[in-house]
């Protein structure tokens, strides 16, 4: 179980980017971080996953305090950040420095599977399109089997088509294994396609505004009409969020 | 069917003798117009020279050099030149490489040594490494210690330069994926910093590598009796410059050669590199 009591971040130059950020996450859950720019929907992951300090309130996984990177956190990023110099297969093995041999190979070659990368693990980070390697970094952070995996807003560089696939891809990842997903993003339907719960935040401190769960089965039909209500109720209270700024 | 297959090989025929046409045009007439120059300067000095317009005694015609390059090489003279002035250079951009490399790794990774140190080592770079040359004879003697120092502080300078500034500009973004994985400290260093600093480094050594052959002839200048440097000095002292352009020529092609040595050697770790263009 991930918490969040009451974290606050204020930077150096004086700028607060979040206050009084409390929530709970459930072992398995999806939720969805939402909201303009200057919410503070990075400096929250960046908290969660131990890159920056809090300047008030924890973060706990499990009861343990997190305050550095932690064994089972991971963060994708909004670019995939992958190593030039290492191949396709080494970029996702880069979390198994002490794994070796066949063993190794093995959870590379299952990693890369399950994004459907298996035969391009001999090339290198250049030779990818977009898509495949953000497809990689995806590889590259489950592959140490995370219980938490926190995504910044991971495919909002990626075109249409290839951002409705990998969010399928996705999916498919987590009911295997279904780990925690706490997502940052911008994308509405991006959202509710992936999130059981929905947080809206506010700007200027950062903070929580509304929370909106999305009770519909997956994998979800956009087109639907309980889709079309769930996406209604978002958008007033995203509404409600750019009148508080 | 027929029809198709002829058309194919026609465009196929025609798309051949056009990228023949093109390396014809293009890259070899690139190289032919630099060599005109310098080919039509030489033809016309040996004309020049033969013909008795000019006497060619201190301007000595191509073929007079050659000659010279060649005595020097079927004596061995010339290798044995070589080798003492490859010793010395070897020997110097060895020591400057390695205090450079420790200099600006520390320099660039930590902050304090570089608030405390770079400036120092800026005011000294200031410094024309020539006017190093009584003191370091002072110091270390008229023999090969001091030629070997001067050398190394010539190769020092752009190494130093090379890392510390390589390592200040790694990019954030690349360093937070190392930390997301827990690495630190040393891990950090030789898993993300060593390999993103890498092509500058390979940089920053030809330029070093370059300035030590550009040093070994101010330290050979400073008293050898044996080496390249040597060989020049000693053509402008009994009058033979033949000699001397024989020298000019050796150092153009060793250091070229050594240069091109480096880039071989470390080209198969630099095949990840995303370049605008790849050196061929």
């Amino acid at each position: 179980m991930l918490t969040l009591r009451n974290l606050g971040k204020t930077y150096a130059n004086g700028v607060r980017a979040l206050e009084g950020f409390s929530l709970t996450v459930a072992p398995g859950e999806i939720v969805a971080v939402i909201g303009g720019s200057g919410c503070g929907k990075s400096t929250l992951l960046r908290l969660i996953s131990g890159l920056d300090n809090a300047s008030r309130g924890s973060v706990e996984l499990d009861g343990d305090v997190v305050r550095q990177p932690h064994p089972l956190i991971n963060l994708i990023f909004q670019e995939p950040r992958l190593l030039p110099w290492l191949t396709v297969a080494n970029n996702v093995g880069f979390g198994l420095a002490e794994i070796e041999g066949e063993d190794r190979r093995q959870q590379i070659e299952l990693a890369l599977k399950k994004v459907g990368l298996a035969d391009l693990a001999q090339r290198w980070p250049k030779e990818l399109s977009g898509g495949q390697a953000q497809r990689v970094a995806i590889a590259r952070a489950l592959v140490t089997q995370p219980e938490v995996l926190l995504l910044d807003e991971p495919f909002s560089a990626l075109d249409a088509f290839t951002r409705a696939d990998l969010q399928d891809h996705l999916l498919g990842i987590w009911e295997e294994t279904r780990p925690t997903l706490l997502l940052v993003t911008h994308d509405i339907d991006e959202a509710l396609v992936l999130a059981d719960r929905v947080i809206v935040m506010r700007p200027w401190p950062g903070r929580i505004l509304d929370e909106i769960k999305v009770d519909l089965p997956r994998k979800r039909d956009r087109a639907s009409p309980a889709f079309e209500t769930v996406k209604r109720r978002l958008f007033k209270a995203l509404d409600a969020s750019l009148q508080h700024s | 069917m027929a029809d198709l297959a002829e058309t194919g090989i026609k465009t196929e025929a025609k798309t051949s003798r056009s990228v023949a046409a093109w390396v014809f045009y293009g890259a070899t007439r690139q190289t032919t117009a630099a060599i005109i120059v310098p080919v039509l300067g030489l033809l016309f000095w040996e004309v020049a020279v033969a013909a008795g317009w000019f006497s060619g005694r201190l301007m000595p015609p191509p073929s007079r050099v050659l000659a010279t390059l060649w005595t020097l090489l079927k004596s061995g003279e010339l290798f044995n030149h070589i080798g003492i002035t490859t010793a010395r250079v070897f020997f110097g951009f060895v020591l400057g490489t390695v205090t450079a490399t420790i200099a600006g790794a520390v320099t660039g990774y930590f902050g304090l040594a570089r608030r405390l140190i770079d400036p120092s080592l800026q005011a000294l770079r200031s410094i024309p490494s020539i006017a190093w040359v009584p003191l370091f004879i002072l110091w270390f003697g008229i023999f090969e210690a001091s030629k070997v120092a001067l050398i190394a502080v010539g190769v020092f300078f752009p190494v130093y330069l090379g890392v510390s500034g390589a390592i200040l500009s790694v990019d954030r973004k690349i360093v937070e994926v190392g930390r997301i994985f827990r690495l630190s400290g040393f891990t950090l260093v030789r898993r993300v910093m060593m390999p993103a600093v890498f092509p500058a480094y390979v940089i920053a050594l030809r330029s070093g590598l370059g300035l030590g052959w550009m040093f070994v002839v101010a330290a050979e200048f400073m008293g050898a009796s044996e080496g390249l440097g040597y060989l020049l000095v000693d053509g402008q002292q009994l009058g033979k410059p033949d000699q001397i352009m024989a020298a000019i020529i050796t150092f153009a092609i060793i250091g070229k050669v050594t240069d091109s040595l480096l880039i071989a050697a470390t080209a198969p770790f630099l095949t990840w590199q995303d370049s605008y263009r790849r050196e061929g």
